[in-house]
């Protein structure tokens, strides 16, 4: 009985047999991962730029930003944007308001993922020892100048390590969206199993699938970002 | 023109008082600093030096007083109405564009390189062009004898060469007054000769520099003025053969007693 369900487990024609469905519900895992990260790069940046600032309420914003999205759930995120916020919207706006469910999944992700993207944004820029920077306010450079020539060019590289491991997260955040009916492959293989009714060769595909890529991206992007890191400046 | 007494002396400090807290670090300090002159600052740790030159260039915002540059207040605009408000960050800065400062740890760029560093706020601070700013900064770097090291990357160089960097990045600001935070105490002792006369050299051409230091018998060779801080106050000034020679205050003798043993 065990060695039979494991023969199944591992047969994994069947998986192979269903290939283009399920590479076109990979695809959705990669936009609901790319449009993520653009939404997660740009708030957890204003984040950071927030909870550096010498200004005391911007602080706060965005300590507050942080604290909120880095403590969601993934899931929990997902069901409250998908479900609550359109009716919370609707009462608003007085009109109804619906989001479909890859808007839902990249407002989830994009927020939750903006929490931890701007505490790895904020450590790079604090690690710029301050007095660069009071070397660049004594030749009269400004604040925004400042960030843009002196501070940033330094904390991406020190950052991106850690950025980098945020995206292998947000990766991995995408097979949940199937939760919410996006089609993506984890949607996909259950569709599938409801036709076969052979769940274990389909599930083990995915995982294996997933596995593989998620696998290989971060050992691609670890040794790109470290090889890059240390390139010291000589 | 007008006479020499009326026209405003470089660096005009008035009643300057500056606290961390409860702590009152310059409790009412007034100089003044004239063209071309060289002043050296001296005195115990905690005395207030790099503090007071921190003020200077509004680096530290004083509490009270006032730092006029050319006769004019860098913290403060006083309207032909008699009005005074106070300057904006932007305004601060532009008065920070014709104040040099050099510091104890050379707080270079390390993603820059040397000539990067140099020209980096002659372009992007005062926009000159692209050529005219490589030209003026290979001018400043020759000044400081690093010619040859334009296109190496800070981490590579000796201390003593960092440091002429940095001095080199501050004199392509064509500044009006030169401001030097114990330049040589983060230095091995043989990398300080060779920063001191790069400073010498300064001096030598006419540089208005002010110039924190523990080195006494440069400050005495360099100095027109020098001045002994003790507790936030200036507690005794005059000439450098008066202050390091014959000092009238007890403290300061004590002060140089002590360093030479
Ligand atoms: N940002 C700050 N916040 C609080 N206290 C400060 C700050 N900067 C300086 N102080 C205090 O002010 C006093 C004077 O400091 P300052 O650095 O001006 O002394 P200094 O004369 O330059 O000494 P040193 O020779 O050690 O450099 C010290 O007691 C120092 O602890
Ligand atoms: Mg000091």
């Amino acid at each position: 009985m065990f060695s039979q369900n494991l023969r199944e487990m591992l047969d994994l024609a069947l998986f192979w047999e269903y290939r283009q469905i399920l590479l076109a519900g990979l695809a959705f895992n990669f936009y609901v991962f790319a449009v993520s990260a653009v939404v997660a790069v740009s708030l957890g940046f204003l984040a950071a730029l927030g909870r550096v600032n010498p200004l005391r309420p911007l602080r706060w914003l965005g300590a507050i930003h942080v604290e909120t999205f880095r403590n969601a759930p993934d899931y929990v995120m997902l069901v409250w944007v998908h479900f609550v916020l359109p009716l919370l919207l609707s009462q608003m706006l007085g009109q109804r308001i619906t989001f479909a469910p890859f808007v839902s999944a990249v407002i989830a992700l994009g927020l939750v993922y903006s929490g931890y993207l701007a505490e790895t944004f904020r450590t790079g820029i604090q690690a710029v020892p301050k007095g660069q920077i009071e070397a660049a306010r004594a030749c009269g450079m400004g604040g925004a100048l400042i960030m843009r020539r002196i501070i940033l060019p330094q904390a991406v590289r020190m950052m991106l390590p850690e950025a980098m491991n945020n995206f292998v997260s947000l990766f991995k955040a995408t097979t949940i969206v199937s939760l919410i009916t996006v089609p993506d492959l984890m949607y996909r293989v259950s569709m599938v199993t409801q036709q076969e009714m052979r769940p274990l060769p389909l599930y083990t595909g995915a995982a294996i699938t997933y596995f593989l890529l998620i696998w290989g991206v971060a050992a691609l992007a670890r040794a790109g970002s470290e090889r890059w890191r240390r390139k010291i400046w000589a | 023109m007008a006479d020499a007494a009326s026209t405003p002396p470089c660096v005009e400090v008035v009643d300057l008082h500056k606290r961390f807290g409860p702590l009152e670090v310059l409790r009412g300090v007034s100089t003044r600093v004239d063209r071309g002159s060289v002043v050296s600052i001296i005195g115990a740790s905690g005395s207030g030096k790099s503090t007071l030159l921190r003020c200077i260039n509004y680096l530290e915002l004083p509490t009270s007083g006032e730092v006029r540059i050319d006769g004019e207040a860098v913290g403060f605009e006083r309207r032909p109405d008699g009005q005074v408000r106070k300057r904006s960050a932007r305004e601060i800065a532009r008065f920070r564009q014709d104040l040099g400062m050099v510091f104890q740890q050379f707080n270079l760029w390390p993603h820059l390189t040397v000539l990067g560093n140099v020209v980096e706020a002659p372009l992007r601070v005062r926009g000159m062009p692209k050529r005219e700013a490589m030209e003026l900064g290979r001018a400043c770097l020759a000044r400081v004898q690093l010619s040859e090291k334009a296109d190496e990357y800070p981490a590579r160089l000796s201390g003593g060469q960092q440091q002429r960097v940095a001095i080199a990045r501050a004199l392509a600001m064509q500044p009006k007054v030169m401001l030097f935070d114990e330049a040589t105490s983060a230095l091995d002792p043989e990398l300080t000769g060779e920063v001191l006369e790069v400073m010498r050299g300064l001096a030598a051409d006419g540089t208005t520099m002010i110039v924190v230091t523990h080195e006494m018998a440069f400050a005495r060779e360099v100095s027109d003025r020098a001045i002994y801080l003790h507790n936030g106050l200036i507690e005794e000034e005059g000439p450098p053969a008066q202050v390091f020679g014959d000092p009238k205050s007890d403290r300061c003798r004590q002060f140089l007693a002590k360093l030479l043993h």
